[in-house]
C-alpha cells in the first residue's frame, strides 16, 4: 500500500510542477493513472514514490509518503529500488550498458544476486516479455520502442511490487506502445501495484483501475475509466487531456483543393553506408501542403527528412522546385528541419541574438514581426534553454522564417505533448501552411495528424507504400496505417 | 512444474557456456588489468628513454588494439604518429631559435601524453560498464568515485550520436562544421558546438544517473555481474610484458643495458 499523507513539495527555485496538500492512499494491485497538463505535478508523484524527491531532487517538503508502511525519505535509494522500480520518458538515456543482455541484468547485479541465478532471471524475463529477438544486441542499434522494452525488461527482472512509469509512452510508436499495454497487462496480473503518468491515455484506459487529475499540484478529481469516457469531449479538451479512444478522432470530412504544386521528386533513392533504404520516391506537393510522413521505425522517414533537406548525402534522383532542379546544396538553402530535440539547434544566449544569429546582414524589423507572429516577443531577453519545450520549437520555427526557408520539416513535433500543447503546434502548423510553406512532418500522433495533415506518406519495405488523403472516405486505410485499435483491445 | 523449471536450467547452462565461448574466441582482459596497464603505460611514457622506445610502445599498444579487434583504431593511431614522429625527427635536426624551442616543448609534452590517450582510447572502446562496475567493486573502490566515472564511460558513445545532430543544425544555419569553417569563423563554430553538446551533456548525465540509483547501483554489497569477471593467463601475460618493458626501459635509463 502506497499513502499519501498531506504531501506538499515544491521544486527549488521552481514556481511549477510542486504539489500541495496530496491525499491519496493506493492498494495493492491497484493501476493509478496520473493525468493533467505539462506541469501538473504528475511526474512530481512518481519521483516522490521512488525516493528521487527528496534525494536526487532538492525541494521543500511537507508531509509523509509511506510504502507498505515505512516512510520513503528515510530509506536509502537502493533498498527503495528493490521494492519500486521506475521506466522513464526517454529511451535513449534509460540505459546503462553498451549490450541488451548485460542491461537487462543491471538492476539485479546491483542487488548482488548469485551469478546462476542472475542468468535464469535474464531467461525468465526474455521469456515473459518475449523479447527474444532483443537478446545479446548492440543498445546503441535499437530503435526507441525497443530501447523503451529493454528498459522495462530490466526493472522487470528485479521483480519489484510496485512499478513507476513516467510517461512511457512519449517516444514511441503506436505498435510499441500496443506492446507496452500488453506488458503492463502481464505486471498487472501478476498483482503488481502501477503508477503511470501520461499524456497519452487511450491506451491505458482498460489497465487503469483509477485515473488521478491533477492541476496545478492539487488532486482535483478522481476518475473511473468509465467516467472519463462518458466525459464530453469539449469538457475533456478544456481540462487540456489527450483523447480516451482514437476512434472518436475523425479526420474532416474533405481537403481544400491543393494550389500549384511547386515541389516535385522524380524517382528519388536514398542510400546509407551503401546498403539502400528507400528507392523509387516521386511525389509533387503544393504551396500550403501539409504533408505527413509515417512508417515502421528504422523505414527511412528521418533520412527521408533530411535528404529533402539536403542533408543526407547519398540519394539519386531528382528533386524540383517550380520545374527547376535543386542540387543538394540549393535544398540546404531552402529548407530548415525542426528537430525532436530542438535543444540541438538553438545556439544564442537570447531568443532575439538567436533570430540574427549566422545571419549575415540580418533585417531586425523582420525578426520583431516574426517574433511577434508566433507569440514570443515578451521572451525577447530570456534565455533559450529557460523557455518551455513548446516555446523552443516556436523560437527554431522562427528562426527559419526569418531565414526565408519555404519547405519546413518537422521530426516529432508533438512527443511528449499534452493535449493544448499539441493543439497549439497544430495552429502554428496551419499559420505556417497558410504562408504558402510546404510542410512535412514525421509524427506518430494519430489526433494530431488529423488536425493537420492533409495527406499522410507511408514508407515500409523501402519503397513508399502509400499516399493517403486526410479525409473521412480514407478513415479505415488511415486507422490500419496508424494501427488505432479497436474498441476491445487488450 | 519440474519440467519446466529443468528447461530453464538447461536454456541458463547453454546460456553460460556460449558466453565462455564468446570469451574464449575473443581476447578479453579484466579491467583491472586495462587499468594496471594503463598505469604502467604512464610510468612507461614518463620515463622512455628516446623517442625509439616511445614508438615501441605505441606499437605494443597499437597491437593490444588488433588483439581486441580495433584494428582499424590501432592502424591509424599508428600512422598518425608515425608522421609526428617524423616531424619531430625533422625539426630536431633542421629548426633553431625560439621556433624550435617552442615545437620542442610543444611535442614533448605530445609525446608523452599520446600513447596514454591512445591506450585508453582502446580501454573505453572495448570496457562494458557492467564489468567496470564489478572490478572497481572487487578492489574495493569508493563509490563516491565509481559510479561518476560509470556514468562518463556510459556518456562517451552518446557524444558521436550528439555530433550528428549538432552537425545538421549547424549546416542549415550555414554555419561548416569542418575544420575549414572552423578556421574561417572560430567564434561561432565553437558557439555552435558546444552550447547544444553542453545542454546535451547535462541532460544525459542527470537522466543517467537517475537511471542508475533507481535501479539500485549504490547497494553497498558487492555487486554480481552476468558475464564473471577473472583474471585469467592473458592478464597475466600481458602485465607481464608492460611490467618487462618498463624493467627495459628503466635499466637503458641507468646504464645497465646499451
Amino acid at each position: 500500500m502506497i499513502e499519501f499523507e498531506n504531501v506538499s513539495f515544491s521544486y527549488q527555485g521552481q514556481e511549477h510542477d510542486g504539489l500541495h496538500e496530496i491525499n491519496l492512499k493506493i492498494a495493492d494491485g491497484e493501476c493509478v493513472l496520473f493525468c493533467g497538463r505539462s506541469g501538473c505535478g504528475k511526474t512530481t508523484v512518481t519521483r516522490l514514490v521512488n525516493g528521487l524527491i527528496p534525494q536526487f531532487y532538492q525541494g521543500e517538503l511537507q508531509g509523509r509518503i509511506l510504502v507498505d508502511g515505512q516512510e520513503i525519505s528515510s530509506l536509502p535509494m537502493y533498498r527503495i529500488a528493490s521494492k519500486v522500480g521506475s521506466v522513464f520518458q526517454n529511451p535513449r538515456t534509460q540505459f546503462f550498458n553498451v549490450d541488451t543482455d548485460s542491461e537487462i541484468a543491471f538492476g539485479i547485479e546491483n542487488q548482488a544476486r548469485p551469478p546462476k541465478e542472475l542468468a535464469e532471471r535474464v531467461e525468465q524475463t526474455t521469456e515473459d516479455l518475449n523479447i527474444q529477438k532483443l537478446r545479446k544486441r548492440n543498445i546503441f542499434e535499437l530503435s526507441g520502442g525497443e530501447k523503451q522494452k529493454i528498459a522495462f525488461a530490466s526493472v522487470y527482472a528485479m521483480n519489484p511490487k510496485i512499478y513507476l512509469l513516467d510517461e512511457p509512452s512519449s517516444n514511441l510508436d503506436m505498435t510499441s506502445i500496443q506492446e507496452l499495454a500488453k506488458h503492463l497487462r502481464l505486471i498487472k496480473n501478476q498483482g503488481k501495484t502501477i503508477l503511470i503518468a501520461e499524456h497519452r491515455l487511450y491506451y491505458l484506459m482498460n489497465l487503469a483501475d483509477r485515473i488521478v487529475y491533477l492541476e496545478q499540484g492539487e488532486i482535483i478529481k478522481i476518475f473511473t475509466p468509465e467516467e472519463l469516457r462518458r466525459l464530453p469531449q469539449a469538457e475533456r479538451e478544456r481540462m487540456g487531456l489527450r483523447a480516451v479512444d482514437l476512434q472518436e478522432i475523425l479526420p474532416p470530412a474533405n481537403q481544400p483543393v491543393a494550389g500549384k504544386e511547386v515541389l516535385k521528386l522524380c524517382d528519388v533513392a536514398l542510400h546509407y553506408k551503401k546498403s539502400g533504404i528507400l528507392h523509387g520516391i516521386g511525389l509533387s506537393a503544393a504551396k500550403g501542403e501539409v504533408v505527413g510522413v509515417i512508417g515502421r521505425n528504422g523505414a527511412g522517414k528521418t533520412t527521408f527528412l533530411r535528404a529533402l533537406c539536403g542533408l543526407h548525402k547519398s540519394c539519386d534522383g531528382q528533386f524540383l522546385w517550380d520545374g527547376r532542379r535543386m542540387e543538394r546544396r540549393a535544398r540546404l538553402k531552402r529548407s530548415y528541419m525542426v528537430m525532436q530535440d530542438v535543444n540541438y539547434e538553438l545556439f544564442a544566449e537570447s531568443v532575439e541574438a538567436e533570430c540574427s544569429f549566422g545571419i549575415r546582414n540580418p533585417d531586425h524589423a523582420l525578426a520583431e514581426a516574426t517574433l511577434g507572429e508566433l507569440g514570443l516577443a515578451a521572451y525577447r531577453e530570456r534565455h533559450p534553454n529557460t523557455l518551455s519545450g513548446g516555446q523552443k520549437q516556436r523560437v527554431a520555427v522562427a528562426v527559419s522564417m526569418i531565414c526565408g526557408k519555404d519547405l519546413l520539416v518537422f521530426d516529432e513535433p508533438t512527443s511528449g505533448l499534452d493535449f493544448d500543447s499539441m493543439a497549439q503546434v497544430a495552429g502554428l502548423i496551419r499559420r505556417l501552411s497558410e504562408m504558402g510553406k510546404v510542410i512535412f512532418i514525421v509524427t506518430h500522433d494519430f489526433e494530431f495528424v488529423c488536425r493537420t495533415c492533409s495527406r499522410v506518406l507511408h514508407f515500409d519495405e523501402g519503397e513508399m507504400a502509400d499516399d493517403v488523403p486526410v479525409v473521412t472516405d480514407a478513415l479505415p486505410k488511415l486507422r490500419e496505417l496508424f494501427s488505432v485499435p479497436d474498441e476491445k483491445m487488450i | 512444474m519440474s519440467k519446466e523449471q529443468s528447461g530453464l536450467r538447461m536454456s541458463s547452462d547453454a546460456y553460460y557456456s556460449m558466453m565462455d565461448e564468446n570469451r574464449k574466441k575473443g581476447f578479453w582482459l579484466d579491467p583491472r588489468t586495462k587499468l594496471f596497464l594503463i598505469l604502467m603505460c604512464v610510468l612507461a611514457s614518463m620515463f622512455a628513454p628516446s623517442l625509439t622506445y616511445q614508438f615501441v610502445l605505441v606499437l605494443l599498444i597499437a597491437l593490444l588494439g588488433v588483439l581486441s579487434g580495433r584494428w582499424k583504431y590501432a592502424v591509424k593511431s599508428v600512422c598518425f604518429y608515425a608522421v609526428i614522429c617524423a616531424l619531430t625527427v625533422w625539426i630536431m635536426a633542421e629548426m633553431t631559435g625560439t621556433l624550435r624551442t617552442m615545437f620542442v616543448a610543444f611535442l614533448g609534452l605530445f609525446h608523452k601524453v599520446y600513447a596514454c590517450g591512445m591506450l585508453a582510447g582502446i580501454v573505453l572502446a572495448t570496457t562494458k560498464v557492467s564489468e567496470f562496475l564489478s572490478a572497481m567493486n572487487r578492489i574495493h573502490a569508493p563509490e563516491k568515485l565509481v559510479i561518476p566515472l560509470a556514468v562518463m564511460l556510459r556518456y562517451i558513445p552518446t557524444i558521436q550520436e550528439d555530433w550528428h545532430f549538432i552537425k545538421d543544425a549547424m549546416r542549415m544555419r550555414d554555419v561548416s562544421p569542418t575544420p575549414v569553417g572552423f578556421l574561417k569563423n572560430p567564434g561561432m563554430t565553437i558557439e555552435c558546438i558546444y552550447v547544444p553538446f553542453m545542454m546535451a551533456a547535462s541532460k544525459a548525465a542527470d537522466e543517467l544517473s537517475i537511471a542508475s540509483v533507481t535501479r539500485g547501483i549504490e547497494n553497498p554489497n558487492p555487486r554480481t555481474c552476468l558475464i564473471q569477471i577473472k583474471c585469467g593467463v592473458v592478464d597475466w601475460i600481458g602485465m607481464g610484458f608492460a611490467v618487462a618493458f618498463f624493467a627495459l626501459e628503466l635499466c637503458v635509463r641507468g646504464g645497465v643495458i646499451g
